[in-house]
Parts: C-alpha cells; structure tokens; sequence
C-alpha cells in the first residue's frame, strides 16, 4: 500500500529499430512523426503531483518552482544551448559522421557478405546524410515545423540514433535503458537465435541459408518481396504449415488467443515437418516473383524502444512501469509474430519502401506516416500503442487474424490514504479501506463476498466483448448480472455461475479497468462525500447526471445531502418506490469515486471494573494454588505488561533491570533508518514519537524502560504494524524526503525540540500501581487484537462475554471479537460470517450499549 | 550518504587506433580484468558490450548518458574536444561512474558526472590536463598487455587520482573538494531530488516542523522570507503573514513554498470553531500506538500556571484563559491574540509558551514540576475518545460543547492540529455549488468587462453605470465614493451591517481579516444580478446609503460567481474575499436560493 501517484507514463514516442545484415541498424518508424526533441523533453521534467493549477495563487507560484530547480533545470537548458550550437556548428561534424557510416559500410560488407545487397543500403544512407545536412539547414533557416525533416529524430540524428539503439547480443531479452540527459530510451531487444531462428525449436537453419548464401540468395529475397505484397501470403503460409504439420500447426493457431501464454510447447511437434514446410515455403516465394527492390530475410535484431521523460524522483518507478507493462510484453509479442511470419521485418521493409520514397519525392512526414499507418498494421500497432499509453489508456492492438491483445500500465482504482496538501493528489481516486488486505487472514475470501461495481454500463461492456471473440455468450450473460448491490457469491448462485468463473472474470475486468470490487452496496450502510472527489470534473458531471436521472434530485443536491451528518443511505430514500433509482444513483457516485463508504470499526475497551474483578479472581486463584506467592500480585505485572507492552520483553531479553543506559545508543541512527524506509509522510505520521525533552524526569524509575528497547521484538507492536497504515511503501514509488540526511534533523513538529539537542528518552506517564484490587487503581485500556490476546487480555474478554445479559450477544461474543480488532469493518460482519444485517446491528449494539466498544468511523 | 552507492569509478579512452579503453578504474578489476593484487576477481560490467555507448558518436557526445547492464547503472558523460593538435582532430574520453541499476535516487550522481564531465573539458581545453599524462602509455599498451585496462603506474596519474577521490568522498561524505591546481578546483556534492512543493494558496496556514531561529548561520538572503518567518506560528494563513509582515502575498507564497520544498514546513488549514474535523483510515495507528499518544498528550497539554507565573506572558495567558472560561475558547484565539500583542517577541517555533522543551529558562522548571501531573492528568483513553468523537458533519463548536468535561486541559486547536499533522485527521471543506442552467443570465454581465451589446435602450444606461464601476476598479475607493454610493449602494444598511458585524465576530479570528478592499469583490452586486433590471438598480442606489461597507464590497468587479463551481473551499472564499464565511453563505443563498447546494467534502 503505498501512497499512489498519479498515472503518468511520460511518453513522447515510440521507436522501432531493427538491425539487419543488408541494411545494418535502421530506425525503421517512429510515432509521432513529429517528435519533440530529446533537449526540449529533458527540460520539461517537473512531475504532475498537483495536476493542473486552477486557483489564481498557483500561476506565480508555479512559475516560482523552475527558480530552485534550478540546481538541475537551468543546467539543462544551459545543456541544451551547448547542445544546439555544436550541433548546427558546422560541416565537419557532418564529416566524421559520414566518415564513421563509411566505417559502418565495410562493417556491414562484412557481415551481409553480399555486396550489392550492403551497398543498396549504405549508398542511400550516405546520400541522405548530404541530403539531410542541407535540407536541415535550409530548414533553420525558414522555421519550418519540421514536417520535412526526414533526417532527425528526436533532435537526434537518426543514423546516430540507429546505431545507439542497436545494442549487442548481450542484451537479448534483457531491459535496454538508455538515459540522455533526462531522457530514457526503454527497450526490449529481440535477437534471432544463433540457429537463425525466433522461437526455440522453430524449423528453418539461417546458418544453412548462410553457407547456401548464393544459393538461396535470390530466393530468399524475392519471397520476401512476396511477403511484402500481401496478406495472401500469410494465409498461404499457414496452409502450408497445415499440409506439412497439420495437427500441432493448428493446434497452436488456437492458442495464439491468448497472448502471454504462446510458451506452451508451439511448433515443438513441427520439427519434422520443417524441412519440407521451408522448402515449400521458399518454392512458392520464388514462384511469386516479384522484384523491386532486393532486400535479405536477415534481420538479425529487432528493438522496440519508448521515449520517455520521468522526472527524476519517478524515474525508477515509471521505467520499471513502462517495461514491464508494455514494453516487453510488446516486444514479445512481436517476436512471437516475426517468428510465425517474419512479420516484424516484412513489416518494416514495407515502412522503409515508403519513407524511401516519401523522402526521395519531398513530401510532408505526416502525410507520409498516414500512409504508412493505412499500409502496415505494425505501424499502426505503434501508432495506437503511443497514442493509447502516453494518455493513460489502455491499448488494443490488433496484430492478425489470430493474435490481438491490449497493453496497459496498470493503475490504481482506490487507496487508503487522503493525501495531504503537500502529498501528490490524484483527486477522483476511490478512497477506501476496503481493498486494503488485511493481515494473513481471509484475502481470497473477500473476492466472494464483494461486488462487482461496472465502470461503464453492462451494455456497452457487452459490445465490447462481443467485437472481441467467441465464448461472449457466457461473458455477457455474466456481465448483465452484474450488480452492484449483491456480492458475487450471492449472483453466482442465482444465476449458476461457477463461483471460480465468476471471480475470474470479476479479476480480468477489474485489471482492464472496467470494474472495481466493492462492498456489496446497500441501503442500510453510510456513504458520504469523498474528500477526495473530483471536483473539477463537476461541471461535466453534472449534466451527464441530469441526463441520466432526470427525474431525480440534481448531483449537488445528491452530494449536498450525503455531504452533511452521515446517515444510512435509506434515509435518504423518500419513498421504496425509489429504492432501486436511488441505489443506482449509488452506483453512479460510486462509480466516479464521488462517494465512499462511511465504515465502522471499533475495539473492545476494558473497564478498569472489569480489570479489577479479573485480578481479584487471580488473586483468589493464586491464594488457592500457592498462598505464599500472594506478594507478587500477578494482576500487578500483568496490569503493567498492559501498560508498558515493551516491559515485558525486555524482562524476556534479559531479565536484568533496565536502566536508561541500556538504551540502544545509536537511537538517532534507528529513526533514520525508520525514516528512510517510512515516507515524509509517516515520519509524520506513523513514526514513533520522538521522545520529548520535558520528560526523563522520571527516568530511573524501575518500570521506565525506553520504547526502542523493546519495540522491535514486542508482540504489541508488531501486531498493530501491519494494520496501521501508515505508508510504508511510499519509499518505492515516491521519493523519500527523509532520506535527506539534513532532514534528519526534522522533527516531528509537535514535539519540537532544537536541532541536535540531546534527546532524553521518556517513559510511560502511568507509575506503577500499587497492588490493590479495586478498580480506582486500574485504567480503561483496549484490546487491541482480540484474536491475538495475551492471556491477561483473554481473561478480560472472557469476563465482559460473561456479563451479558443478553444470551444472544453473549453467545455471539466470540464472533463479534473477531471482528473487534479495529481493521475489520462492522459493515462486512454480514457476509464474512453469514449473518443477517438486521442482527449484526442488534449485537453490535447490545455490546456497544454496555460501553465495550470504542468505535471510529471511517472509509 | 552512508550508502557508498558508489560502485565503481573508470576513466575511458578512444584511441584513433586501438579503440576505446579503459585507461584508470577505481576498484581496480571493476570494469576490465586487472592483474592487481587488489583487483575484483569479476569486472562488475562488461565493458566490450558497452563501448559504443561510453565512446558515442559525435551526436551523443557532451550530454549524460546513462545504460543499464548486468544491473548496474553506468552514468558517464562523453567528451568529445575537437582540436587540430590531436590525431584525427578529436579527443574523446568519458569519466563515467557506475551503482546499482535499483538505486532510486540516482540522478544526483548524474549532476555530478555532468558537472565533472564539463569541467574535466576545461581542463583539457586550457592545459591538456588529461591528454598530458597520456604521453607513452599508450606505447607501454602497446608492449605490456593485450585486453583490459592500462597499466599505469596507478599513484603517477592525476586523473586516477581524482577518480579515487571522487570516490571515495563521494561514497563517505556525499561531498568533496579536489585542488587540481592553483586556480582550479573541483567541487562535487550529491543533491538528493526533492519532491517538488505543493502551490500555496493564501488559505492555508504554515506551521515550522524545525526551530529554524535556533540555527546559527542566517538561513537565506530571501528579505521576504525573512521577515514572514516569524509569523508562521501555525495560526497565521499565508495572507495574514503576508499582512502581518507587509510582504507582498505572491513572494510570501514563493517563501513558504521554498520552506515546503525543503522540507521544514507543512500546510495545515485555518483552525476555527465552525469547522468540521473528521477521522481518516489512519486513526488505528493512533489508537493502537501508544507512543503517538503520549506524544499527542505532550503536545495538546495546556500548562498548569499555579505555581505561580514566572514570566508576564503565562500570566497574561492565564488570565485570558479565566476570561474566556466559561464560554472555552479556543487556546489559539488567545494564542493569536497573544501574537497579535507582541508579534516579534514570540518568534519561536509556535507562540504558544507551553511548549515541551522550548528552552526557556523559566519555563523550564515548571514543567518539569507539573510534568507528572498534567500528563498523567490527560488520559490516553480521553484523547482517543475525544479523536473518534469527531465526525462529518459535526462543526467543532458542537462537539467542544459535547465533550467540554473531557477537553479540561487540553488545547483543543493544538489537538486538532496534532490529528491533522499526523494524518488521522482531515479537514471537512465546505464548498459550494450552484448548477450551471441556473447562473444568473443576462443582468451579470454587467459585472464582467465587455457587456454584451443589448439591443434594448436600457443598453446605454447600464453601460454608462459599468463604465463607473470599472472606473471605481482597482483604485483607491476614497475618491469615488460619493459616485459609487449614487450609483451602486444596493442592499440597504441593515444586511450591510449584519455582514459587517458577522465578519468581525466571526470565530475564525485568525486570519479571516485578513483580505481588505483591495482583494474584496463585487458580491452583492452578482448575488443580485439576477433579478435586478437597471431601473431596479437606480432606485436601489437612490434608496441605499452610502456605508463604508458598502464601498468595500464593491471594490472589485469579480463577483462571487467564480466561487460557485465546487472548486473553492469557503476558506478560499472568505480569504479572498476578506468576510465570514456567514456573509458569503447568505449572499449565495440570496442570489441562488435553492440552486446553491453546499457540499461538505
């Protein structure tokens, strides 16, 4: 659980580069056409934590924030001069570059091994640098757009590029991350195999074809030049695999369905069959002769490569998002195409025919790239690739017939945490305890017992599904049962679902965002405003409401009225007629994370009454048993073990008296270490208290233990870690402030003291209570986790359970503990234990009548 | 850092004929294979795999490159200098240095490489610095060793010295300072990347999270952060500070937000009495901790003057507090009073005297002595019942009155502000929200700056009026006020006054004052736009009297329509428009009636 940034994916473009032994590094499209340049994206890096300013004070002071950074920005835009002015310097830059792509030239002679292939590449290239020198000049000079600029990209020059993002084979399958200045270049390289195959156990020997060079030389071209031309190729392709191996061949077609699943065993049966399949394969290309161009199947390297610009405290975070959400598995996919149909290098010939010619005729890059995108569907695949994730969205690419599927950088749908002014905001995020697992108990549970809340209406969602495939008919029976108000227990058995069907699908619409789990919504249960709703989204929401529930009251009426003393929904039902209106208007609010859930949860509070008659019963016992051991006063030790959790372990841990000395001496270096892993945030928040210098007086008290003695291995305290959500997390998504060592001088700020002043641990306020037994001489106390009661505790919780006078609380009492523990919301004590609502409340209130619970509410 | 995130230093080389090399690496062994006695057994990168990006082409030279390989992070940033005195007229060389590919905070290593990159640059353009002690090692290569690094003798090189250096005090002291010569030096430290600070807005209130007046040194040269300083006391909103200290508001922003990014202050609400406070998620850390508690009842404890007051302010302070017993104000109306009195003697942390270990001479025994007593006299249980006592809805007001035996002794802003601090509480905004059909129509456009061209000839009159209030605009009201009294006084005396008094009544004594004419805008004149025709209008303005009030209001033409989208707390509100929230509510629900809808959020 960490505090969630804003989505923001950062970027700016996508590249496509392959390497091959004819054409050697090529950057073979890039989307937009129109990049920015790298030096303008390096400047622009400051992170979205307080979205777009709407108040009249934020435009000074946001404009204010470029003056500190300057330690980085101005540097950078210093950079970006220097940048400039070497760049457009002179000629001799463009000398030694073309003098290093004449190097490259024989590199590539040397490995394509076919001169007149090689040259074919390399002259043009060499031409488009002279051609790309002037004509970028030329453009300086009037300020064109750059909508002809064939010869960077980026600001970079793309035979620069190309080379930069072709790495060694080192990096096959690895992340290849390149940062320039501020900017990443995040990719997944795919190398052909050594055998000359994409795919393990796929049939064709490159190294064969490379002793047969001359052989097949011809063959091979032209059958890409087929290729090329039309999709009948591949389906013929296909029919031949069919012929040669039909059984496994179609078999894997099936699967190619589902797209990170192609592992399973394809093509492991087609061994046999390859020879003759390629053999085929390469007959009917050399039959289907046409000759153009005369390029080689040789492409030895494909990288898919996304620009983006994090700001520097996101970096790690939005990289790793990037990569592996959509990056790699892009890139898989892709590799997993080329390897059926040469499809990523067809692909890009295809692009590199029309830019060559785009180029040679002057026209514009964009028209060009519509063109392209119109053409070759790996184009298109980026285009809507860039276009989906640099806003957020979910990207369906569509690759063939057989193989589709949608990339995404997963997001958050809800969070514990209300961010403060200073934390990141993300207003609209559902704001709920209830997606928040808790501890080790009952997590795969909760999925039954939630609901299923829709994104968007059942119908639209069906239509979605039927454009997809097949086995819809279930699907959308599934979705059109859907309802907010019934868990998906409750639907499944109605309707006969398989509970596992259910939740798979509830789990595959929740990740594609098209539902969230809630608590089951009902009337009897308390929703208010969220304090983080959107309120900037007003303005179109409420008209959409209007639309929707015209005959209703208005949405800043709805909110208006949730907005003041938290009641039970129902209460705001005027009449059961409007019932089912009025828990759609729910689900609507709901929806758009206009409203939350007002949850209960409480603690059991322990009288001093009742510690009294517990001790007195002890001593009674204790008398009993052994009447010499009365001097101890069991209730007293375990009285203060309440008090003071740490005593008991430090008696654990040695048994000798604690004096302040034994305090750990490098305290400092422990708080820092909390700091670094607890955000800002915690180290306000959830931090222990620092110890304030107004106490110490007491501090040679007998019981005066320091805290951090005992902290770390007292049961107390590791109990509450886990629920208290404090932000741990944070640290791995936003950067840590506390991990400044000047701030470790920070000081909580309500308990100030100076800076390096010596810090005198304290102790608890309580001195030990002298051992009678009344109850003036005990103080209420919690238990905290009932499940987990030390056997002091026990005893309490067993006295309170017996002084009920009613029998059906008191029979339910070990139920209602479970739930008692301050994590478990009340609200979900129906479901959890199959309990009625109606008599949940009835034993909620009984105990909280007799004055046992200490309740808060909260989302 | 303590971290030593540092793994390697290495200096690398491209030689016109024997390629890139690395020719000084610190740990020996860290990037290419050494014989040294002392070398890493394995090189902690490969670096043949990655040559083409420490030695670029021309295009990616002198800018930071990063690349990631076998899970480091190489951070280099190659030079290129083109010169005629080198062969083939270039010298190409990278000062790259190498940490975990996971370290989260790297970028400031980049500042680093980039500055040392730019300056080893300058040093080889004035004096060949690197190129000089180049002079036969590449022979001794020739002779010596086929792959790897170079042998130099390692102590004889300066630039392996530096790559030592930086090194190791980079890795020790996060900082370091290498003479190179005379009139050079290298100054290196690491800057941690800092989120970036929040917008301030005048509504909020700052509150110092360290004592920045005990510091020795001057904190900064800023003069308005210098003289807002001691009025952020937690109390202040940023525009009473900027009142208070006579700073102008948009600098004061930029101060505190300065004070915000470097992590020494946070943002809290204005506290009042009519404010609601309701409970986060993260109230169970609250009740479950019970060093949060203790610290809490450090902190909201009021302190025990019976001892006798040593100093005049805890005697003034006590008697305030007899003053305002029975009606329990808060402890910060007295608190900002007591600012208000002597706002530069009370420049610490908070103006509050009882502070826990403030350090003042007198305080100090005394709470020493009621140490036991007060805290022991605030019960845990209290402070939790107190916390979960609040709720949406719930206006503090109501609920002081509800727990007023439990509150004995406890500051209730400070315990407010300690739950808002600590995050387990939240503020309940009220915004308000009127529906957009229901905006008054035609009529407000008299009040923004181009009417639209009304074809009635009741156009020329209502022009004629706009032209006197835009003339009042923006300027001093004394000179206009008889004008504006004739044309404009609307609204009659008595609401004026009611708005008047209810303004100066109001319990948001802190602060809420803090907007005069300058920010006031023309409110009632929207709230009437509506309905009001022109002729409306003259009679009203003959009918009205020409009150001070009156003409503050008026100052401005921006109505209070702009408030109505549901984006603007009342905070924001009464701040910019420098009344009660009370006075703007009646305005709305005149000028709307029932289409505005408050929302509580």
């Amino acid at each position: 659980m960490a505090l969630p940034l804003p989505p923001s994916s950062n970027l700016h473009a996508v590249l496509l580069v392959t390497k091959s032994r004819s054409l050697g590094p090529r950057l073979v499209f890039h989307y937009p056409p129109l990049s920015p340049s790298a030096a303008a994206l390096a400047t622009n890096t400051a992170p979205t934590w307080f979205g777009n300013e709407t108040s009249t004070g934020s435009i000074d002071s946001h404009s204010s924030s470029s003056d500190w950074d300057s330690s980085t920005e101005t540097e950078g835009a210093d950079d970006d001069i220097e940048i400039g002015s070497r760049t457009s310097g002179g000629r001799g830059s463009g000398r030694t570059a073309s003098h290093r792509a004449d190097s490259h030239r024989h590199k590539g002679l040397g490995a394509g091994g076919s001169a007149a292939g090689n040259a074919w590449g390399r002259q043009e290239s060499i031409d488009e640098e002279d051609a790309g020198s002037t004509a970028e000049g030329k453009q300086k000079h009037r300020g064109v757009g750059g909508d002809r600029d064939w010869n960077t990209v980026l600001g970079f020059k793309v035979d620069a590029l190309e080379k930069m993002l072709c790495p060694t084979k080192a990096f096959n399958k690895r992340r290849f991350e390149l940062g320039v200045e501020s900017c990443v270049f995040v990719g997944a390289p795919m190398f052909v195999r050594e055998d000359g195959m994409w795919k393990k156990g796929r049939r064709r020997k490159r190294k064969e074809r490379e002793v047969a060079n001359g052989d097949l030389l011809a063959g091979l071209s032209l059958r890409e030049e087929g290729n090329g031309v039309a999709h009948a190729e591949e389906d013929e392709k296909q029919g031949e695999g069919k012929s040669s191996a039909p059984p496994t061949r179609s078999v894997s077609t099936d699967s190619f369905e589902y797209p990170v699943g192609f592992e399973p065993g394809y093509g492991h049966g087609l061994m046999s069959g390859a020879a003759s399949g390629a053999a085929s394969e390469a007959g009917s290309d050399t039959r289907s002769n046409s000759t153009t161009e005369n390029a080689l199947d040789d492409m030895t390297m494909f990288n898919v490569v996304f620009v983006l610009n994090p700001p520097a405290l996101e970096y790690q975070l939005r990289v790793k998002e990037m990569y592996d959400n959509v990056t790699r598995k892009y890139a898989k996919a892709l590799k997993y195409e080329q390897a059926r149909f040469q499809y990523v290098w067809r692909e890009s010939k295809k692009v590199i025919g029309i830019k060559q010619r785009a180029k040679e005729n002057g026209e514009t890059l964009s028209g060009t790239w519509r063109e392209i995108i119109s053409v070759s569907p790996l184009a298109k695949s980026i285009a809507i690739m860039f276009d989906a994730i640099s806003h957020e969205k979910i990207a369906h690419i569509h690759f063939d017939r057989t193989f589709s599927t949608s990339f995404q950088i997963p997001q958050r749908d809800s969070t514990p945490f209300l961010p403060n002014a200073m934390e990141p905001q993300m207003p609209g995020l559902w704001l709920t305890t209830s997606n928040v697992a808790i501890g080790d108990d009952l997590d795969a549970p909760m999925t039954q017992h939630a609901a299923l809340l829709l994104l968007q209406d059942s119908e639209i969602l069906v239509k979605e599904f039927e454009g997809d495939s097949k086995a819809n008919a279930f699907l959308a029976f599934c979705i059109r049962n859907i309802v907010p108000t019934k868990s998906l227990q409750k639907i499944a058995l109605k309707h006969n679902i398989l509970g596992a069907d259910m939740e798979y699908i509830a789990s595959h619409l929740v990740y594609w965002r098209r539902a969230r789990l809630i608590a089951p919504l009902h009337p009897r249960d308390t929703y208010i405003v969220s304090p983080n709703a959107d309120m900037s989204a007003l303005p179109s929401a409420i008209p959409t409401f209007a639309a929707r529930f015209s005959t209703l009251p208005s949405l800043p009426k709805m909110l208006s009225m949730l907005s003041s003393t938290p009641r039970p929904y129902k209460t705001f039902i005027p009449t059961n007629e409007h019932r089912e209106a009025y828990m759609d208007i729910l689900a609507w609010l709901m929806r758009g994370g206009w409203v939350t859930q007002l949850r209960t949860f409480a603690w059991v509070r322990v009288t001093p009454e009742i510690k009294a008659l517990v001790a007195q019963e002890m001593e009674r016992e204790a008398l009993a048993t052994n009447p010499e051991n009365v001097r101890r006063h069991p209730s007293d030790d375990s009285q203060s073990e309440i008090f003071f959790p740490d005593k008991r372990s430090s008696f654990l841990s040695g048994g000798r008296p604690s004096t302040p000395l034994r305090r750990p001496p490098r305290r400092d270096d422990e708080d820092s270490e909390n700091n670094a892993i607890l955000s800002p945030r915690a180290a306000y928040r959830g931090s222990p208290a620092r110890p304030g210098s107004d106490a110490g007086s007491t501090s040679s008290n007998r019981t005066a233990i320091p805290l951090s003695a005992g902290r770390p291995t007292s049961p107390m305290h590791t109990q509450s870690k886990p629920h208290r959500p404090s932000p741990l997390h944070l640290k791995t998504t936003s950067p840590s402030r506390s991990s400044n060592p000047s701030l470790h001088a920070v000081l909580s700020p309500t308990s100030p003291s100076m800076p390096g002043q010596a810090q005198t641990h304290h102790r608890s306020p309580s001195p030990p209570l002298p051992a009678h037994l009344t109850p003036s001489h005990f103080r209420a106390s919690l238990v905290l986790s009932p499940q987990k009661a030390n056997a002091m505790e026990a005893r309490w919780l067993e006295k309170i359970g017996a002084s009920f006078d009613d029998d059906e609380v008191r029979e339910h009492w070990p139920m209602l503990l479970r739930h008692l523990d301050g994590r478990h919301a009340l609200e979900d004590m129906n479901t959890r234990e199959g309990i009625k609502r109606k008599r949940v409340a009835g034993l909620v209130n009984g105990v909280r009548k007799e004055g046992w619970l200490v309740i808060v509410r909260h989302w | 850092m303590p971290t030593r995130a540092i793994k390697a230093i290495f200096f690398s080389r491209f030689h016109h004929e024997k390629g890139s090399r690395v020719l000084h690496q610190v740990p020996e062994g860290s990037i290419t294979p050494s014989t040294s006695p002392s070398a890493l057994s394995a090189p902690l990168i490969s670096f043949d795999s990655i040559t083409s990006y420490l030695i670029p082409t021309q295009q990616f030279c002198d800018r930071l490159l990063t690349f990631c390989t076998n899970h480091h992070r190489v951070i280099g940033y190659p030079v290129c200098i083109r010169e005629g005195k080198y062969s083939r007229n270039e010298f190409i060389f990278n000062f790259a240095l190498v940490v975990e590919e996971a370290l989260a905070d790297w970028t400031c290593y980049g500042d680093v490489v980039r500055k040392l990159g730019r300056l080893l640059r300058g040093l080889e353009e004035q004096g060949g610095f690197v190129s000089r002690e180049e002079e036969g090692v590449w022979d001794d290569d020739n002779a010596a060793r086929g792959s790897g690094g170079i042998g130099y003798a390692g102590g004889g090189s300066k630039v392996y010295a530096l790559c030592e250096m930086v090194l190791e005090d980079l890795n020790n002291y996060a900082e370091c300072m290498i003479p190179i010569d005379e009139s050079n030096t290298i100054n290196l430290k690491l800057f941690r990347p800092q989120p970036p600070p929040p917008p301030i807005h005048s509504y909020q209130v700052p509150l110092l999270t360290i004592s920045l007046s005990s510091l020795t040194s001057p904190i900064s040269s800023d003069l308005t952060l210098i003289r807002v300083l001691p009025f952020i006391n937690g109390i202040n909103s940023v525009a009473h500070i900027a009142q208070l200290a006579d700073t102008d508001l948009s600098l004061t922003r930029k101060a505190i937000q300065h004070l915000v990014y470097y992590g020494c202050l946070i943002l809290l609400d204005i506290f009042s009495f009519g404010a609601i406070y309701a409970l986060t998620a993260e109230i169970g850390g609250f009740v479950m901790e019970k060093s949060v508690q203790e610290e809490c009842a450090r902190y909201v404890r009021v302190p025990r003057m019976r001892l006798g007051s040593k100093s005049v302010r805890m005697g003034s302070d006590t008697a305030s507090r007899e003053r305002s017993r029975d009606e329990r104000s808060s402890m910060s109306s007295e608190a900002s009073r007591r600012s208000d009195l002597s706002p530069l003697g009370v420049t610490d942390f908070d103006s509050s005297p009882h502070l826990p270990g403030q350090g003042q001479g007198p305080h100090q025994p005394q709470t020493h002595i009621n140490n036991e007593d007060d805290s022991s006299a605030i019960q845990h249980e209290h402070l939790i019942t107190l916390y979960t006592s609040l709720r949406q809805g719930l206006t503090l007001k109501t609920w002081v009155l509800e727990n007023l035996d439990l509150l004995h002794g406890i500051d209730i802003r400070r315990l407010i502000t300690f739950g808002i601090i600590k995050g387990f509480l939240y503020r309940v905004h009220r915004y308000a929200i009127a529906t957009h059909s229901m905006l008054p129509p035609a009529p407000p456009a008299s009040l923004q700056s181009h009417p639209p061209s009304a074809a009635t000839s009741t156009a020329a009159v209502k022009d004629s009026e706009h032209a006197t209030i835009r003339a009042v605009q923006g300027q001093a009201a004394l000179l206009h006020k008889q004008a504006i009294a004739s044309a404009l006084a609307v609204g009659g005396t008595a609401t004026a006054t009611a708005a008047a008094t209810a303004a100066a009544t109001a319990p948001n004594g802190s602060g809420m004052g803090a907007g005069t004419n300058s920010e006031n805008r023309d409110v009632r004149s929207s709230a009437y736009a509506q309905t009001e025709t022109p002729q409306r209008l003259e009679s009203l303005a003959s009918a009205g009297n020409a009150d001070g009030e009156d003409e503050d209001e008026d100052g401005d033409g921006l109505p209070l329509v702009r408030f109505l989208d549901g984006m603007h707390s009342f905070d924001e509100i009464c701040m910019e428009v420098g009344k009660s929230e009370k006075w703007a509510e009646e305005r709305m629900r005149r000028g709307w009636g029932a289409d505005a809808q408050f929302v509580w959020r």
